[in-house]
């Protein structure tokens, strides 16, 4: 067995950026992910937010979709329904982030699955959770991230809260990871069970440790946004410009570890008696080192900060922007940065794979495939369905088949 | 109700947070989740307070609540009967989990060749800082790895300075990774009985926790995905954050003919559907800080609970910004064991924190205690784990193998 989720089969029917890259997980790791498409339904539009021109090259499905056949169904026919609960009685897992009346509509409720099936699992995307008040909210990132929290203290004071998508990012790996525990007790008991992961949780996830102190505390000030100066200590946490406008961070928590090697980088006595201890660097004298290293680290540039830094293997580094990984060689060597072949592009670079595994590395089967580009193949294959029977279920519109040649 | 990792015994030998949250998720699903640590000092999270890396409270919820539901077992790794006693404990576990830098594994007795060959079926797991297959081996923090990915830079208005997405945002990314790694070798072991090394580290679960934009950048080389971008420029203003009058709210709308006519209708302007600028979808894209600046104005008059509720009536999607405050009392949140109360015994009471994130309807997870004392199951676990007798156990702490 070369991958570990190999003979698996997973039908992904997912709209959202978030759960569908939980099912190129899946395929990543040797599942197959059977991607259903609903042609009633008007695709997502990934430039919706308006943050990017991304209108030009739709390069998140290289990345969501990958390791993914594509069988495209009108979910709002009979036909496409009907197709729709074959595929799911050939599938181990459900993977969809679909609302609960859709979900009834199309008939893959989950208590009727389970019902029918109990060894499948039903994996659900959502939210906020499936219990608590009614919502028909959509699964949307920024909704979750404005409930979290989070959004509103990560800017400095007085700027726009800021959503940095982790919360989406977090609820991803979320559901893959459920998904892989209820496989595993499947495999212990022979039952599959409904799995759940959310959009909120992803985002209190990402903010365990800030959640986690202010639920100790209870102090509106651990919510608020902070300015810079505001961190505990000048050595930790705590970025500052360089000469050439990059910024440097440290992290040195335990100060007086990194303090004798570190004053010495920055032009500092050792025993300058305003920050020879770690209780005055992070105490009365926090403010006065804080304004002396803002000085110190704007009379050179960064390369030359990181290069002392290195030297000296100091925990502290420069705030990079994408060119960095794109170009780094031990991103490439551990491929988390991987060069492929696309069809449409020619050679491109892609994010590769965030786990490594010994005997059961992730892999890049093949690239995303177009809507419906595998409807014919899988129906045939997988359903059994003749040649005249597909050209029929077309025939009515309850199947989509893509013209891409690949 | 079994848990779904009942019966699997992990030895957690991590410190600080990645590695600990890694584990955590495999102790709140039902694993033996022993944390190994340094005799005196223990994992040095136990001491946080004193170094000012986290605010804490009166008890140290950064420790307890991280490394809930594990076991602790205290035994100093740099001696021979110390590593003598972890070889005998990998034996008998199934996962091995480390994060306190690769380079060191070897010297301990702790490397993959030397473990996997007492027990062929160990899933071994690392959560190193830069990965396996290169040569990097620089000290690792949470922030310092998240300023090389570019995420931090392409955060906040142009000209502020870059963004921090959290104390441990990255770490916990991290861990969750490491679970999902251990997870995937645990399956193929059920199938196969063959166990496998695996790493998730710091950086690669950042650079993947930068996906929407980074992969983007990668595939196009277009540097807009990796540059902070203003709110006022949009190119979609229906889809953004305003400020009421109280505090902020996002609205999240298609910038369409239908989404403009409701929301004209909703906030109830009718010199704003006049304006020829905003006629069309180009037209407000093209004009979008004029039209920021016109919603500004408008949604500043009443406040962002208002504006929530009567978008919400008009059939959009839109949210308060909350603080943690509001996230603290969100009913989905509690509904859902997004939180968790459980004892403390520092404080005679018990105590909220966050619970567990993936639910499973048949074999839920829970959290049942808050973490260990430092080394409060050593001598039980030599006992029942390894048959150890009371002599040998008492030899062992003269000699300062355990405390």
């Amino acid at each position: 067995m070369s991958q570990a989720l190999e003979g698996i089969v997973v039908v992904d029917l997912s709209r959202e950026y978030w759960a569908s890259l939980a099912a190129a997980l899946l395929g990543d790791f040797g599942a197959r992910v059977i991607r259903v498409e609903d042609l009633s339904t008007p695709a997502r539009d990934p430039g919706r937010d308006g943050v990017y021109p991304v209108d030009a090259v739709d390069s998140e499905a290289r990345l969501i979709h990958r390791n993914k056949e594509s069988v495209a169904l009108a979910l709002a026919s009979e036909a496409g329904c009907d197709l729709l609960g074959q595929l799911v009685s050939c599938a181990d897992v459900l993977l969809t982030d679909a609302s609960p009346e859709n979900r009834k509509g199309w008939g893959i409720a989950d208590e009727d699955l389970l019902a029918r099936r109990p060894e499948l699992v039903y994996a659900v995307g959502s939210l906020a959770g499936p219990l608590g008040p009614e919502s028909s909210q959509p699964p949307l990132d920024e909704l979750a991230a404005a409930r979290s929290g989070v959004m509103y203290s990560l800017p400095e004071p007085g700027q726009p809260p800021v959503n940095a998508g982790a919360g989406q990012m977090y609820t991803s790996v979320m559901l893959a990871l459920g998904i892989v525990t209820a496989l595993h007790h499947r495999h212990e008991t022979g039952e599959g069970q409904r799995v759940d992961a959310s959009l909120l949780g992803g985002h209190m996830y990402a903010s365990t440790l800030t959640l986690d102190a202010y639920m100790a505390m209870r102090e509106d000030r651990l919510a608020e946004p902070k300015a810079r100066f505001d961190a505990a200590n000048p050595m930790s946490g705590i970025s500052y410009p360089s000469q050439d406008g990059r910024w440097v961070t440290l992290t040195m928590p335990d100060t007086d570890r990194w303090w004798p090697a570190f004053s010495k980088i920055v032009g500092l006595a050792e025993d300058d008696e305003r920050f020879d201890t770690h209780e005055k660097r992070c105490g009365d004298s926090r403010l006065a080192m804080m304004e002396a290293l803002e000085g110190i680290f704007a009379t050179r540039p960064a390369a030359d900060w990181r290069a002392d830094f290195d030297e000296q293997n100091l925990s502290a580094d420069i705030i990079e922007r994408y060119d960095y990984p794109a170009k780094d060689p031990n991103a490439r060597d551990n491929r988390y940065v991987i060069e492929l072949e696309d069809p449409e592009l020619g050679k491109i670079k892609s994010l590769g794979f965030p786990i490594h595994m010994s005997e059961t590395p992730a892999q890049l089967h093949r690239p995303a495939p177009a809507v419906g580009e595998d409807s014919e193949a899988v129906l045939k294959t997988l359903l059994g369905l003749t040649a005249e029977e597909v050209v029929d279920l077309r025939g009515k519109g309850a199947v989509g088949i893509s013209d891409r040649v690949s | 109700m079994a848990k779904p990792l009942e019966g699997i015994r992990v030895l957690d030998a991590t410190v600080w947070f990645q590695g600990p949250v890694c584990a955590q998720y495999l102790a709140d699903m039902g694993a033996e989740v022993i944390h190994v640590e340094r005799p005196v000092t223990g994992d040095q999270a136990r001491g946080v307070r004193s170094i000012a890396a986290v605010p804490v409270a009166d008890w140290n919820q950064y420790f307890l609540a991280v490394n809930r539901n594990k076991k602790s077992i205290a035994v100093d790794l740099k001696k021979d009967e110390g590593r003598d006693l972890m070889h005998k404990l990998v034996e008998k576990s199934d996962v091995f989990l480390w994060n306190q830098g690769l380079e060191s594994l070897a010297g301990l007795g702790l490397d993959y060749e030397t473990l996997s060959a007492i027990n062929p079926k160990l899933i071994y797991a690392t959560n190193s800082g830069y990965g396996t297959a290169g040569t990097v081996s620089k000290p690792s923090f949470d922030m310092t790895v998240q300023a090389l990915t570019g995420i931090m830079a392409r955060l906040g208005e142009p000209g502020e300075p870059p963004i921090y997405l959290g104390l441990g945002a990255g770490d916990a990314y991290g861990g969750l990774m490491g679970a999902l790694g251990i997870l995937l070798a645990l399956y193929h072991r059920d199938r196969t009985g063959r166990g496998q090394a695996i790493d998730a580290s710091l950086y690669g679960a950042q650079l993947f926790l930068a996906a929407p934009t980074l992969q983007p950048y990668l595939a196009t080389g277009d540097e807009i995905y990796g540059l902070q971008q203003s709110r006022s420029k949009t190119r979609n203003p229906l889809w953004n954050r305003y400020r009421a009058e109280d505090t902020w709210f996002a609205l999240c709308a298609e910038n369409s003919e239908d989404a403009w006519r409701a929301l004209l209708a909703c906030v109830a302007s009718p010199s704003l559907g006049e304006d020829p600028r905003f006629e069309s979808a180009v037209g407000r894209r093209e004009n979008n800080e004029a039209l920021v600046a016109e919603l500004d104005a408008l949604f500043a008059t009443r406040t962002a609970g208002d504006w929530v509720g009567a978008l919400e009536a008009a059939g959009f999607s839109a949210a308060l910004i909350e603080t943690y405050r509001g996230v603290a009392e969100d009913e989905h949140a509690w509904a859902n064991t997004y939180f968790s109360q459980v004892q403390c015994d520092e404080l005679g009471e018990e105590v909220a924190i966050r619970g567990v994130p993936v639910g499973l309807g048949r074999s839920p997870g829970s959290v049942e205690t808050l973490g260990p004392e430092l080394g409060q199951d050593t001598e039980l676990l030599l006992f029942d784990v390894l048959g150890l007798d009371w002599d040998r156990i008492g030899e062992l702490k003269e000699l300062g193998v355990i405390p």
